[in-house]
Parts: structure tokens; sequence; C-alpha cells
């Protein structure tokens, strides 16, 4: 709009008109004109747009008007310099052009002071006088009654000066005001870009972020500078970031996440700059002023300054991505973090990013408890890239996690990995793979794999002396070899742990080590005076133990070792109370027990040395103090099961059947109560040896009414009711038992050692391989301290017997006789190997395994002559005929009444062919008619044969 | 008084939507193939028939054949701004409302092409939004078979499959998306539309890990996008917590609650961090008390 053309008539015409006379005007001589008309030259100059040719004019009036003190001649004045001022601004002399506003505002009238103020902002906007902007905008803006376009400018001009001066705070409020009130699109995404930018620079979040999102509406995402400096304000952010300031994380990953890829960025940013250069040469040759082509060029070369910078910047995608990714596991975002994670890997599967990456995703999927997953990613990573840069990390952290989820089997599997570690010198993969080690050694330690477990502490040990796991492994490398039962491989480290490791955790343990070793070396050893010695130096050790750590959890089992070594002692005039002392050490194993396992030792050992003094009364009484102090968690059973023998002794019979019925019925629905089993051994020894037949058969009943009214809540008692009546009706009642057991197919969860072991002899009875192996496999693991558990090993045995796996059956045998030794009932485990060895033709072996059963008197019986005969098929092998009919004729001369005669009869008839095979044949039939005339044989049903045997022979 | 003065301004946009109810003429402009057309008033329907007055006035009205119109281009009397005020003031219910009565008029001409779609789809995304998932899919079915337009297409199918997913039908959902093209594994490249589909029929199956998988991608990979980031956002708040994952749900609410403001999912996010608290102070009194050191 022209000021010059009001409506009311144009002021400087009429101000001067009746004052001045006209006077002829000549274009460019000024001076010489008269006001009027140079008034009306100016004006028409103005009107034409002709700003250039006005100023000097204008310049004219202003000089003639300037001094003029009445109120038409300062109206004028102010008035020319106001069209002064604006001519100067549109001919682009803005400082010119603010020396006259300046003058305009320093007088009156200041009719358009609103105007004056504007136009001088935006001069001084041009010459970049930031304070004097902010000085004149302020004051425009507290005009009352402005216009939307005033009050836009003046926002407009204030928030760009303080954003210029960089005082961030000051720009935000009147740079939003235009960001929200500006009309062209070019000028609010300016705004808009410069608010945000000061929002950043400020640290004003909370209005940032709500600027960010509608900012991200709009093309002004693209804005190079401004992705720049979310970058860079995310940088910043981030690297304040920590526990205790996860605002700036959050801060951090609102700026990355806003920030575009150079790719996206260069690409619109090129497009834009295509589009504005097209439209600016189109303007231009349309006519536009000079002003505007500067401005819009300015805006097209910082446009490509920005997309040189952008271009001259090293890649910076992978690096926001990877922030971003390690900011929203930080804050438990553990999904979105994974995600990207996982693609950054899959982008670059070998580059440090892709590989760190990978590591970062394996530790969100392990927090989000993803462990197949995380898993599969190691292994994955393991199997391509063993020697990869984390290797060892994520070894270290499946490990981990498997022990920690006490899956101690998976660890052995991993070890292949571990094995082809390269080596290295870093210090932190050496610390790395010393906790690999360690780990490994620990799990393989409680899964009872000793050899394994020994092998990796031993590892720490010589490959990595500095690692802070040497104490540690020293100790467990020791109860590695302790667990196997190597006790003089043991001893040497418990020794140096205390020598070396004073303060270490373990430094009473290890003393208590040292004296089990001694102890367990002392029971090896062959030399007696170093036997005596070792068990000498155990005691005197444990003693120690007791004096110096009174209240250490293993104070109880050292009282209770002290005491088994006592107990073993012979009592001597010098020495008669060793008995006494065992007990009093017993007792203070109870007294200080921490667990029920210690009590339960400390009391039935004591029981046990009791026994030997027949101190029946002692038993029950001690018994009775074990269960009052241990109350729920006592072994109840077991102290039952105690005092019934010892009232049996004191002939309290009837007290003792009650208590084991009693105890039956109280703890025989839980499994884990062995004690039950065991009374139910008793209770069928006690009747067949203590009642009467009268009371026989009243326990009979009283068991049979038990049985029927007990509740189908508690099968494990109902079942041992079952195997208590079957054994007490005898021992094929028992094994048809077994046979039904195991043809129903009950669930192995409501056996017992009682009925597995029926099970486990049915099952070897019937050749039942995958029996045998289930249910010895189920017995072993669920009831390792069963005295029956030898049943299992005999089924195990059988089983591997039944594949004829013959050095498995010799194995499975060498266990079971190093767990229950020459008991009488086992004497089918060295049965079992000498028949082994013969079927492998290892004659003189087999031959020397049945002899060794004839040097265990509780196996007399059948077993010897089963012995004999082996012994005799073992002569045959070795193609020694005579030696086998020795054998052969020793059993039915010494053995035969045992098992009605059956051993006595196979020897007759094994004797009788040797003989023919001896060219003796009247002696072989002398033999034959022998066993037709021996009592034990001569009824045998191989009897019959023989007579039929003789009669082709033509003899009677 | 904001409350009176934005019922006022509800009435007037009613108001002015109800000079297009049924029984009156509407304003209409009536395109025949070949880029014919005429300005004028639809009268009625009669069966397969339309009649149509030319210029404005109800004499000699035409008859033509519904299904040979190009096009009617109504003109509908509907405020948008301030339409879009009541959005931004989350006024759903009253937004619905004025939509239903605006377009009821339309009714007897819903099968032929108009310019109707874009209102049928805003009023497909709000009937979704309060869930009113039958209804959604009605429109959706009608938006998403509109192919004049890609984008709204787009949005009827994304809102069709939705809705199927609302109402529990999830082999339908499953078909609709394979119908679609939709049913690739979920990947960073991933339309987040369709990821979002994805991650709700994940939900609707219980299987919230893979959800949470897929919905992550969302906001891993689409921050940009103001569309899909907010819905994105609430949801991988509710799936958290449903894995109980609450401090991760925690921290997502926390962002919503800054980041969008005035927003429906801010409303949601204020509810569900009501719901986090609760399992929270539950969880607190579930945990048995640790045992003293021996």
């Amino acid at each position: 709009m022209n000021v010059f053309q009001r409506r009311g008539g144009h002021p400087l015409r009429v101000a001067f008109f009746a004052a001045m006379a006209a006077t002829a005007v000549h274009a460019q001589d000024f001076s010489q004109l008269g006001i009027s008309d140079l008034v009306g030259v100016t004006d028409r100059m103005l009107q034409r747009g002709d700003y250039k040719s006005a100023i000097p004019a204008l310049i004219e009036v202003v000089s003639r008007t300037a001094e003029l003190n009445d109120e038409a001649g300062r109206k004028t004045a102010q008035n020319a310099r106001f069209e002064l001022a604006r001519s100067y601004f549109q001919t682009g002399s803005a400082a010119e052009g603010i020396k006259v506003l300046e003058e305009y505002m320093a007088n009156e009238p200041r009719d358009r002071e609103r105007q004056a103020l504007r136009m001088l902002a935006q001069g001084f906007f041009e010459v970049q006088e930031w304070a004097k902007i902010q000085e004149t905008a302020t004051r425009l803006l507290k005009f009352p009654d402005l216009t939307d376009e005033d009050r836009f400018i003046g926002n407009l001009m204030l928030g760009q000066s303080y954003f210029q001066e960089e005082k961030w705070a000051e720009s935000v409020p009147p740079l939003e005001f235009a960001a929200l009130h500006a009309k062209e699109d070019r000028i609010e995404r300016a705004c808009q870009l410069m608010l945000v930018r000061a929002l950043v620079e400020s640290e004003n979040w909370g209005k940032l972020f709500g600027w960010v999102q509608r900012v991200y509406r709009t093309d002004a995402k693209y804005d190079i500078s401004l992705n720049l400096t979310l970058m860079k304000a995310g940088k910043a952010q981030f690297e304040k970031g920590d526990e205790e300031h996860k605002n700036e994380y959050l801060n951090a990953l609102l700026l990355y996440r806003m920030v575009l890829p150079r790719e996206e960025l260069l690409k619109h940013s090129g497009t834009r700059q295509k589009s504005l250069s097209q439209k600016l040469a189109d303007d231009t040759q349309r006519g536009i002023p000079q002003t505007e082509i500067d401005e819009r060029q300015k805006e097209i070369d910082a446009l490509n300054e920005s997309m040189d910078t952008l271009r001259g910047l090293p890649p910076y995608e992978q690096e926001v991505s990877f922030r971003i990714g390690q900011i929203y596991a930080e804050v438990k975002r553990f999904w979105e973090g994974f995600v990207i994670f996982d693609e950054l890997f899959k982008e670059d599967a070998t580059g440090e990013i892709g590989e760190t990456s990978l590591l970062q995703s394996v530790l969100v999927l392990y927090d989000l408890q993803q462990y197949d997953r995380a898993e599969q990613r190691v292994v994955n990573y393991l199997d391509e890239r063993p020697n990869g840069r984390f290797a060892r990390t994520l070894l270290s952290l499946m490990i981990r996690d498997n022990l920690n989820r006490k899956q101690y089997g998976r660890i052995a599997e991993f070890q292949k990995y571990v094995d082809e570690l390269p080596p290295t010198d870093d210090a932190d993969e050496r610390s790395a793979e010393a906790d690999i080690h360690y780990m490994s050694g620990f799990s393989f330690f409680l899964n009872r794999d000793y050899p394994s477990a020994g092998a990796q502490f031993k590892k720490i040990l010589d490959d990595f002396p500095e690692s802070d796991y040497v104490p540690n492994s020293t100790y467990f490398l020791g109860m590695a070899f302790l667990m196997q039962g190597e006790y003089a491989k043991a001893l040497p480290f418990f020794q140096t742990y205390q020598e070396r490791y004073g303060e270490g955790e373990q430094f009473a343990s290890a003393m208590f080590r040292e004296a089990i070793s001694l102890f367990g070396a002392g029971g090896l050893e062959t030399d007696k005076e170093k036997a005596a010695e070792m068990v000498r130096q155990s005691e005197a050790i444990f003693t120690k133990f007791i004096d110096t750590f009174p209240d250490e959890d293993l104070v109880s089992e050292a009282y209770s070792m002290r005491g088994d070594i006592e107990a073993a002692k012979e009592s001597t005039n010098d020495d008669p109370y060793p008995l006494d002392r065992a007990v009093k050490d017993y007792r203070k194993g109870i007294d200080t027990a921490k667990t029920q396992f210690q009590a339960s030792y400390a009391a039935f050992q004591a029981a046990k040395v009791y026994q030997l003094e027949t101190k029946w009364q002692e038993i029950i009484d001690l018994m009775k103090y074990y269960m009052n102090r241990w109350e729920d968690q006592a072994d109840v059973a077991q102290a039952v099961y105690w005092i019934g023998q010892s009232q049996i002794e004191l002939e309290q019979v009837q007290q003792a059947v009650e208590a084991y019925v009693d105890a039956i019925e109280r703890f025989g629905n839980e499994p884990a109560q062995f004690g039950v089993d065991k009374i139910i051994g008793e209770l069928v020894k006690v009747a067949a040896t203590h009642l009467s037949p009268g009371d026989r058969e009243g326990l009979a009943i009283q068991l049979k009414l038990k049985l029927a009214n007990v509740a189908e809540s508690m099968p494990v008692l109902k079942l041992r009711y079952q195997v208590a009546q079957a054994m007490l009706e005898g021992d094929e009642a028992a094994a048809a038992l077994g046979a039904a057991l195991l043809s129903q197919e009950i669930p192995l969860e409501v056996t017992s050692p009682s009925s597995l072991a029926l099970m486990c002899d049915a099952a070897v009875s019937t050749g039942n391989a995958a029996e045998m192996k289930r249910l010895s496999d189920y017995f072993i693991e669920h009831f390792e301290e069963s005295e029956l558990l030898w049943h299992a090993y005999r089924a195990r045995a059988y089983k591997l017997q039944a594949e004829n796996d013959n050095w498995g059956v010799l194995a499975a045998v060498d266990e079971a006789q190093g767990l229950f030794g020459v008991e009488p009932h086992m004497g089918w485990a060295q049965l079992l190997k000498a028949e082994t060895l013969y079927r492998m033709e290892k004659y003189e072996e087999a031959e020397e395994a049945y002899n060794t059963m004839m040097g265990v008197p509780q196996w007399r019986g059948p077993l010897f002559a089963e012995a004999y005969y082996g012994m005799g098929k073992c002569r045959l092998g070795r193609q020694d005929l005579e030696g086998a009919h020795a054998f052969f004729q020793r059993i039915y001369l010494l053995f035969a009444a045992y098992s009605d005669g059956d051993w006595a009869a196979k020897g007759y008839l094994a004797a009788a062919d040797c003989l023919v095979k001896l060219g003796r044949e009247q002696d072989a039939i002398k033999t034959l008619q022998d066993m037709l005339e021996n009592p034990y044989t001569k009824t045998n049903p191989l009897a019959e044969k023989v007579r039929d045997q003789l009669k082709k022979l033509g003899v009677q | 008084m904001m409350k009176m003065m934005t019922r006022i301004s509800l009435l007037a946009l009613m108001a002015s939507a109800g000079t297009a109810l049924a029984a009156e003429p509407l304003n209409a402009k009536l395109i025949m193939p070949g880029g014919r057309s005429w300005e004028g008033q639809v009268i009625g329907r009669d069966g397969d028939w339309l009649e149509f007055a030319t210029g404005r006035t109800q004499a000699q009205p035409i008859r033509v054949g519904a299904s040979t119109i190009e096009e009617l281009q109504f003109d509908v009397q509907l405020d948008e701004r301030a339409l879009a005020r009541f959005m931004e003031g989350r006024q759903f219910a009253e937004v619905i409302a004025a939509l239903e009565k605006t377009l009821s008029a339309y009714a007897p001409y819903n099968d032929i092409r108009s310019n109707l779609t874009k209102y049928n789809a805003l009023l497909m995304e709000l009937y979704y939004r309060v869930g009113e998932y039958g209804k959604a899919l009605a429109l959706a079915e009608k938006v998403a078979a509109d192919d004049r337009d890609e984008a709204l297409q787009g949005k009827g199918r994304t809102y069709h499959a939705l809705s199927l997913v609302g109402l529990g039908r999830i082999a339908d959902a499953e078909a609709t998306l394979r119908s679609y093209g939709w049913e690739q594994p979920a990947a960073m490249g991933s339309d987040p539309a369709q990821l979002y589909i994805q991650a709700k029929l994940l939900c609707t199956k219980n299987e919230f890990a893979k959800a949470m998988e897929t919905v992550a991608m969302i906001v891993a990979f689409n921050s940009q996008n103001p569309d899909w980031m907010q819905p994105a956002e609430l949801l991988c708040a509710e799936i958290y917590t449903e894995l109980g994952l609450l401090d991760s749900a925690g921290e997502v609410v926390r962002e919503i609650l800054l980041l969008y403001p005035g927003t429906a999912e801010f409303d949601a996010a204020q509810e569900l961090q009501h719901r986090i608290d609760k399992l929270m102070i539950d969880r607190q009194f579930e945990q048995p008390e640790q045992p003293e050191e021996a």
C-alpha cells in the first residue's frame, strides 16, 4: 500500500498548498521547485514505484521542512522522513533508511510509529543489529491495537534476533508465535526449524518434543541442519545419561529417533534444491525484486552448503541406531532394543558395530528370558566365528545362564567351544576365559562329573595364575579329587590353600577337607603304620577344626568324623574308652548340627556304637533325644527302626512291632522316608524270628486291614502296605507282587525303595531290559541313600548283560561292589562278573572270580555250588577235563542239599560227561547210577533223563 | 464455559448437516461416463433408478440408472474445521453422532460411487477407536472396495483387518491379510500398518512375546511416522503389561505422556498407568519375605 495515497486527500499537498505558491518543476533539479510542486512530483514518483528517483526529492522536502515548528510543517517533515526511509529500504539502502527512521522516531508527530518500528526492525535485521531489533520489536509489540501482521512481524523479528545471538530461551516465545501464525509455508517452516533448534539448545525438552511431532508431519523434517542439530544434541544427552540420569537417556532417545538417514536427507534436499532453483529462474524471468532474488538465492546456497556438510560427515546411521538400541535396552524397552540390534547385526555381521550388536542382542534376550533364542545366537556365532571378537564374552554369558538355571548337563556340550578358543594376551579376554573355566568347573562339579570339574580348575591354576579364581580353584580341585575318592591327590590342595590363603573364604572348609582326605587316604593305605599315622593326623585336624571354628557349619560333621575315628579304635588297657568318646562326639554332632543330615548321621552312628556295646536302652534314649531335638525334620522312620531294634533286644517285641507298624502308617506316604522301607524289612524279619505263628497271623491281618482302609489319596502308603504284606507271606509272594506291579505299569512317583526293589528283581527275572533300565535309573536318581539301592544296580548290570555288553556288565558290577562291598545280598555281583568273564572266554579270570566267592562266608550256600559249577565250566573251556571233573564232583559231594539237589544233579551230569570224554565210560555210568541213588538227587527232574539214558545204554 | 461453547459449536455443526436430512433433495453433481456432468439435486431413488433434478429446482427431474452413474459428488454440509477441532478434543462420540446423522441422508445412495468415501473412512476409523468393530468392519469393507483413492483404499484395508481382529475373527483376519498379500513375516522394511495388524493379531492369539517383537519394529524403524508411532507405542505399553514386564510398560507410558499430550493415546496411557501401579502393588504383596541370612 502506498502511504501517500490517503482517502482524505494528500497531507503534504493539503499542508503546503495554502502556504506556498506553485512553482514550475524541473525533473532533476528539485531545489528549484516550489514545495507543493516538489511534493507533487515526489508523490507521482512514489505512486509509480520509482523509489530511487523519489529519494532526492524527499531529501529536499525533508531539508526544507525539518526546521518548521508549526503542526502542519512538522507533519509534512515527518511524512517525508517516513517515505524517504521507505524508499531507501525499497532501493536496498537499509542503513540510510535506518538513519532516517531514527530521525523520524526522534521527532513528532509519529502518526505511523507502528509502521516505522516495523520498518526499523526489518532494517536492523538487514544490517544484523540484533540488539536494536530487540529494542525496536519489543517496543512495537507493546503497541495497543496491533494488527495481526504487525504482531507477526514483531515476533518474527524479535525471535530471529534472539536466535542469531544464540539467546535460545529468549527466542522461544516469539518464534513460537511466529511459527503458529505464519501464513507462508516457507516462513512457517523456517520458524519451526529455528524454534526446534532453540528448544534443543535451551534444553526445553517438554516443549521440544511437542514441536518435533508437528515438524515431523511436514517436510521440515528433511532439513539437514535440523538433523545435525538433533544428532549433536542427542549425543550430548546420551553422554550425560547414566543410572542416575535416566531422563538424559530419554531425551537422547527422542532426539536420535528423529534423525533421518543421510541418503534420505540428500535425496529430499536435492529435489528441493532443484525445485527452488527452477522456481527462482522462472520468477526472475517474470520479474521479481532483486532483494527477493538475493534472498532466495541465499536459501539455495545455504541448502547446498548443508548438503556438502552432510556429505562430508562420516557415516552415522549405524552409530545412531546403535545408540538408540542401547538406550532402549537401558530403559528396559527390551524388545525395541532387540530388533534394532538384530537389524544392525544382519546388516553387517562381521563389522564392529554388527558384532557388538549381536552381543547386545544376546544380552537383551537374556533379560527377556528368551534363553533358547539367546543360546541359538551364541552357538551360531561360535560355530561361524570361533575366533570372533566376542567369543569369550558370549560363551561366558551362555555358561553363566545355564549355571544359574542349573542346566549343568548343557554346559558340557559347550566344552568344544572352550577348547577352540585361541590363545590371547589381552587381560580382559583372559579374565573372561578364566570365568568360563571356573563356571564350567562349577557346573561339572554340581553335575557330579568330578574328573571334568577337576580338569577345569586345574586349567585355571596352570594357565591363569593371575586370575582371582586361583584360590577357589585350588580348593575345588581338591574337592573334585575328594569326591572321586582320590584322597591322596586331594590332600595337597587343601594344605596349599591353608598355607597361601589364610583369609580365604574356604579356609575353614579346607582344614576340614584336609582332615577328611587324611582319613580317606588312611583307609586306602595298605601299609598299616602309614594308615594309622594318617588317621591320627586326621583326628588331630578334626580337633583343631572343632577348637578353631566352633560355630562353623561343618563342625557337626567334624564331631561325627572324630566320633567315627574313635569308634574304630580298639579298647586297650591304656585307652579303654574310645567308644565313650565316640558317643560323646556323636552327641556333640547332634547338638551342633545345622542340617537334618548332619544330625541324623551323628545320631545313627551313635546308635551303631551303642549297638556294639549292646546298650539298647541308651539307643532308645538317644533316639528320643534326637527326635525331640529335631522334631519334624528328624528322620523319624530311621529313629523308630533303631528304637524297635533295641526294644526287640530288650525283649519288648510287641512294643517294637507296634512302633514299626505305627511308623509305617505315619510316614509311609512319603517316598523320601527310606527308614519306612527299612522298617518293613525289619518287621518281616522280626515276624519270622520273634513272633509266634498266631502273632504272625495277627500281624498279617492287621496289615491287611490297614491296606483295605488306606485312603486313595495315599498311594505310596498303600503300595508299602502291599509290599509288607507280600514279604510277610514269603519270597514267592513278594516276587509275584513285583511281577504284578511291573505289569500294572504303576507310576513311579508312588513307589519307594521297597516296591522298586521288588520290581527291579521282577524285571531281571523276566529279562525285561527296558524296565530294568527305567526302574534302575529312577531308583538311583531318587533314592541314592537307600540301603536297598543294590537292587537297582543289579537290574542295571543285568540289563547290560541282556544287551550283550560284557564290558558294561563288568563296569556295572565294579561300581556296585564299590558301593555295597561283600554284603550278604551281593553275591550276585561276583557271580555275574565270573559268568561274564566266562562268556568272554577269559577262563582263567573267570575261574579266579568264581574262586573269590569261596572267601566270603556270608555267601555260603547255593552260590558256592554255582561257583564250583562255573569253575568246572572254566576248566572245560581250557580243555582241562580232569580239572573240570574234579570241580563237578565236589558239587554233589559238598553241596547236595542246596536248591533241592539241583546243583548236585547238574554236577553229576557234568562229571559223567567229562568221564565219557576222557574215555572212562564205565566210570561215567557209575556216576550216573550214584546220582539215582543219592537221596538229594534221585527225585530231581534231571533224574528221569538219566534213567532214560541208562536204559538206552542197556544199564539198569 | 468452554464446554458450553463447544456444545454450541457442535450443534451448529449438526444443524448445518441437518439441512441434508432425508426427504430433502440433496445438492450434488451428477457425473456420467465420458465426463458429462450436471449440477443439481438428487430428488430420490426408485429401485435402480435415481431421480435427479438439474439446476437447483425440482422441475423436470431426470431418471438415471444407478448402475450407469460414474460418480455422485454430494455437497456435504459438514464443517470440517469444526470436525477437526472436535477430533483434537477427542470428542469422538459427538463426532460419530454428527457424521452418522449427516451420512444417513445419503444412505439410499451408498451403492453408488460418490465423494462420501472420505467421510466413511473417517467414521470407520472413529468406530474402531471407540471399539465398535462391527460397524467399523462394515464401513471398512466399503472403503476398501473403492479403488479411486489409493490412500483411502489402503486405510480401508487396514481397518478391515483390524476390525476383524477386534472382533476376534482370527481366521478371517488371517485370510484377509493373505488376500491383500500382507502376510509376509515382519521385517525392518515392513509397512507399519501391516506390522500393527500383525501385532494385534498375535495378541489375540496370546502370543504376546511375538506381538511385542512385531510392534517393536514399528517403534524402532518408523519413528518418523507420526500416524503409527502413537498407536504402536500404546500397544507396546499394553503388551509389556501383559508380559508382566511392568517396568518396561511404565517406561513406555512415561514416554507417551511426555510426547503425545492431548491425544487418545495419552488418555489410554493414563488409564494403563493406573493398572500398572495396581499390578505392581499386587506383586509386592505376593512376593514372600526374604529369609534372614543364617
